[in-house]
């Protein structure tokens, strides 16, 4: 198929403001390195496995088991490292029947709108997890927040009122502050603390959300109170969770009930065919209908995007942020999340 | 603020308001405040009722040898996505998909039960004839039987003959459990009387078992196995985003990473010149004509 020390005049290759001679680099795969470095290996502190045991964090699996811990003890030994006492154990379980289940909330809603096009349950299940951002299911950036301003706080000599109304000052308005109006008839995030506090699992995180609540609802002009993400959060963090760990956790605990939603939605409901669905013109807000321009036309009439000064730039980026669905309206800091995640403002 | 539910839908499950959360019926502040187990709650869940002590145990000792095993289809896939450093719900997401019809087959393994059940029932066969009959019937078609061999765990799963007993302990078998070891004692048989080598029972073959035993449909029986698997794969991938390096091909480190160059060995054609755009037609047409592109398609 031709000769590949001889090739010229391939587009833009030969150019000489490459920086490099591009015809002659080489081709083949890239040999494995057995003299400098050790050979790959799936690298864990988790857990191993061999033919006949699995460990996690130096426990055999098994034996947890017939000893008689179970899968909520397991998070603490996976996350954690280490045995949780039988309260925690018995707070850990109260926290993960309380985030079982949220009605027809978003992970329920992705889970029933995937199993309308007839796939594995797993796929729903999965997708709902996907749920979990940084204003629902927010514990990433719950709970480091409540890092960043008590280390903060500490730090300065700050009162753990101090640090709460520090909080709320600068996050009152925050989806992730953990304090809404959610639950103002609701008294299941209130009795969670006093679960918490009952078994003597709560702790300073506990502690600083009920001072959150306080300087929220001396801040706020209307009615506010500790949400289920406020209490799930923060009882987690008394319980040794990261907030990752804890982001983790509880969307894994409501994608078992996304299973069920996948489930009776198959069992009643109709499964989706392509193109079924309509979208109404009385929902659509966009261009008027309009005559498709021919060929000839785009020679002579369209403008294209770029722009040579920052005036003109400015201008443009203005006017493509009044494009519904272009995305210019919105504003990003997308960062590498590996020690922290959620702490950066996404969206709007 | 707009509190319309995401979709609108006739539920059994439950339904939320302004004042309390409800599953099928109870309120999850009173289930969790009478000392209720989350196991508790997946039978709640999924079944509509409260379990008996020792079926609640059964649940609790089958999800908890499920939910770690180290480096499977499932991990690797967590700590794959976690190296590109998305949130890492993509990361957990991603280990749960990875339960296909390999990976973790519950609920296949459930459906092949059911259905051989009902024609024991249907043909007036014992369970253990019906065994035999599975056992051929799949063997006979060179079809693995589901629910028996692990590639890595090669002469026992470490945690599937444990359930079985379990099971037997704790006095939740029923007509799975009767079910699965008759295979398991033809599968034996038949791999011995054909020369092969021992393949022992694998995790879906006897936590499947003790799921259904328990009451769950084989898809309910597939999400447990399934999503508690989610919760390991979250360390796994946690684990990589803080120890690790994104990209998993750094150079500088001792060991060789996962996507370093060298990982890579190539099987397809060989190096070729791109056509030139004036050749292109006859190019194309003769490598139609050859044909020997074919044996690339996938």
């Amino acid at each position: 198929m031709g000769d590949l020390n001889n090739k010229t005049g391939i587009g833009n290759l030969d150019d000489p403001r490459l920086p490099y001679d591009y015809a002659s680099r080489e081709y083949g795969t890239v040999p494995l390195d057995t003299s400098r470095r050790e050979p790959f290996q799936w690298v864990s502190e988790v857990a191993y496995k061999n033919v006949h045991r699995i460990v996690a964090r130096g426990y055999d699996t098994t034996e947890l088991m017939e000893e008689g811990y179970g899968v909520v003890d397991l998070l603490f030994v996976d996350f954690q490292s280490r045995i949780p006492l039988e309260e925690e154990t018995k707070m850990l379980n109260y926290v993960m029947i309380l985030a079982l289940e949220d009605g027809l909330s978003m992970p329920a809603a992705i889970s029933r709108l995937v199993a309308q096009s007839k796939t594995f349950l797993t796929q729903a299940c999965g997708a709902s997890i996907l749920a979990f951002g940084h204003a629902y299911g927010a514990y990433s950036s719950f709970g480091n927040r409540l890092l960043t301003y008590m280390k903060r706080g500490r730090d300065q000599g700050m009162s753990e009122a101090e640090i709460a109304r520090q909080i709320v000052e600068e996050n009152l308005h925050d989806e992730s502050l953990g304090v809404s109006a959610l639950m103002l008839k609701d008294p299941a995030a209130k009795r969670m603390f006093a679960r918490a506090e009952a078994l003597g699992v709560a702790g300073e995180y506990v502690s600083l959300m009920k001072e959150v609540v306080i300087a929220a609802q001396n801040k706020g002009t209307s009615s506010v109170d500790l949400d289920m993400l406020g209490a799930i959060g923060a009882t987690m963090m008394d319980l040794g969770f990261t907030p990752e760990a804890t982001w983790a956790i509880l969307a894994v605990t409501r994608s078992f009930a996304a299973g069920a939603h996948f489930i009776e939605e198959v069992e009643r409901e109709d499964y989706v065919r392509t193109g079924q669905h309509l979208t109404p013109k009385e929902d659509y807000d966009g261009p008027e209908d309009r005559p498709v321009p021919s060929l000839a036309q785009r020679k002579t009439d369209v403008k294209a995007a770029q722009t040579t000064n920052l005036s003109d730039w400015k201008e443009e980026f203005e006017r493509r942020k009044q494009i519904s669905g272009s995305g210019f309206a919105i504003v990003e800091e997308i960062e590498d999340p590996s020690e922290k995640t959620g702490i950066k403002r996404v969206g709007r | 603020m707009n509190r319309d539910p995401a979709i609108r839908r006739k539920t059994s499950i439950s339904y939320k308001t302004e004042e309390k959360t409800v599953l099928r019926g109870y309120n999850l502040s009173e289930l969790a405040e009478e000392g209720y187990s989350f196991c508790d709650a997946i039978f709640l869940l999924f079944q509509n009722r409260i379990p008996t002590e020792n079926e609640e145990k059964m649940l609790n000792y089958e999800m908890g040898v499920f939910t770690e095993h180290s480096m499977s289809p499932s991990a690797v896939g967590a700590i794959g996505v976690a190296t590109g450093r998305p949130n890492l719900p993509a990361a957990v997401a991603a280990s749960i998909m990875t339960f296909g019809g390999v990976h973790g087959p519950g609920a296949a393994h459930g459906y092949m039960m059911n259905k051989y059940l009902e024609r024991a029932r249907n043909e007036g066969k014992s369970i253990d004839e019906m065994a035999k009959t599975l056992v051929d019937d799949y063997l006979d078609n060179g079809t693995p039987v589901m629910g028996m061999g692990q590639p890595q765990h090669i002469d026992s799963d470490p945690r599937a003959e444990p359930i079985h007993l379990k099971q037997e302990e704790l006095e939740v078998h029923g007509v799975y459990l009767e079910f699965q070891r008759a295979v398991e004692k033809y599968f034996h048989a038949r791999r011995k009387a054909d020369g092969k080598s021992y393949v022992g029972v694998n995790v879906v073959g006897a936590g499947n078992t003790a799921l259904m035993d328990l009451g769950f449909a084989p898809n309910a029986a597939w999400c447990i196995g399934s999503v508690c698997r989610g919760f390991s794969c979250s360390a796994h991938a946690l684990f990589n985003m803080k120890r690790g390096r994104a990209w998993g091909a750094s150079r500088a480190e001792q060991m060789v990473q996962m996507l370093d160059l060298s990982m890579i060995k190539y099987v397809g054609p060989e190096d070729r010149k791109v056509p030139k755009q004036a050749e292109r037609k006859e190019y194309a047409e003769r490598q139609l004509q050859e044909g020997e592109y074919k044996k690339w398609v996938i």
